[in-house]
């Protein structure tokens, strides 16, 4: 089965982001299409390059990276939502004139069309957070 | 994208949780890509539909713009929960968006069962 998920819930917050980040391994082990997963709202964050969780702590952001290189999946990060946030790529920030940029290698930005999308071709789209 | 049909769920209250505002938002995206979903507003997301809000007290934007472009989208199924409006004591008369009529639902998980996609927000 084709499976679309949304995340909306930052990392290290709520347990949700990392049960995303779970139900992803599961239904890949299972041999499942996981078709996309869109960081929406608060979830932006999970595509911030500049966490640094303790050691003893679950490395959310890094994960999704392995994950992403290991299956080549399409991670989209809200391009709207992570303005607002502070997740912004090299050419975002310097478009937006902005100091910094720390959307981690392996995530892209895109807009709401890429949610529609995902309704649109998966079979199954799975909420996590919010 | 169509014969698809989906369900988005509008659970927060209008200013207290950025959720309420990026929902409707994703909603519109959605609708703009020809993906016009059904609303349904429960628990604290009945609270949305009060008319006579003023949330620049609060240093908010206004969400009537949103729920007001609703219509202009084309989605016009919008459905609130009647239990989620008796326990918050409002009545059917303080709920308003402007150029639709707003239904009251008694059994959400029935209407929830019948869409293909079901979008929480």
């Amino acid at each position: 089965m084709k499976f679309a998920l949304a995340v909306h819930s930052a990392p290290h917050t709520s347990q949700s982001a990392a049960s995303a980040l779970r139900f992803a391994r599961a239904l890949l082990a299972q041999g499942h299409e996981l078709y996309r997963v869109f960081f929406y709202c608060d979830g932006v964050h999970n595509g911030s390059v500049l966490a640094a969780p303790p050691q003893d702590e679950a490395d959310l952001v890094g994960e999704w990276q392995a994950l992403q290189q290991a299956h080549g999946l399409d991670l989209v990060v809200c391009i709207a939502a992570a303005q607002r946030r502070g997740v912004l790529s090299e050419s975002e920030a310097g478009r937006l004139e902005k100091s910094a940029a720390n959307l981690a290698p392996g995530f892209e930005l895109a807009g709401l069309g890429q949610l529609a999308d995902a309704i649109a071709n998966a079979d199954r789209l799975v909420t996590f957070g919010g | 994208m169509e014969g698809k049909s989906t369900l988005a769920l509008c659970r927060q209250p209008p200013y207290g949780n950025a959720l309420a505002r990026e929902g409707l938002e994703a909603v519109l995206a959605a609708a703009a890509m020809d993906l016009v979903p059904d609303l349904l507003f429960l628990s604290d997301g009945v609270f949305q539909l009060l008319d006579n809000q003023s949330p620049a007290e609060i240093h908010q934007k206004s969400l009537q713009r949103n729920l007001q472009a609703l219509p202009m989208f084309g989605i016009e199924q919008i459905f609130v929960c009647g239990r989620s409006l008796i326990e918050r004591g409002i009545s059917a008369d303080q709920i308003t968006i402007p150029g639709v009529e707003v239904r009251q639902v008694q059994d959400t998980g029935k209407l929830i069962a019948a869409y293909d996609t079901v979008l929480s927000f």
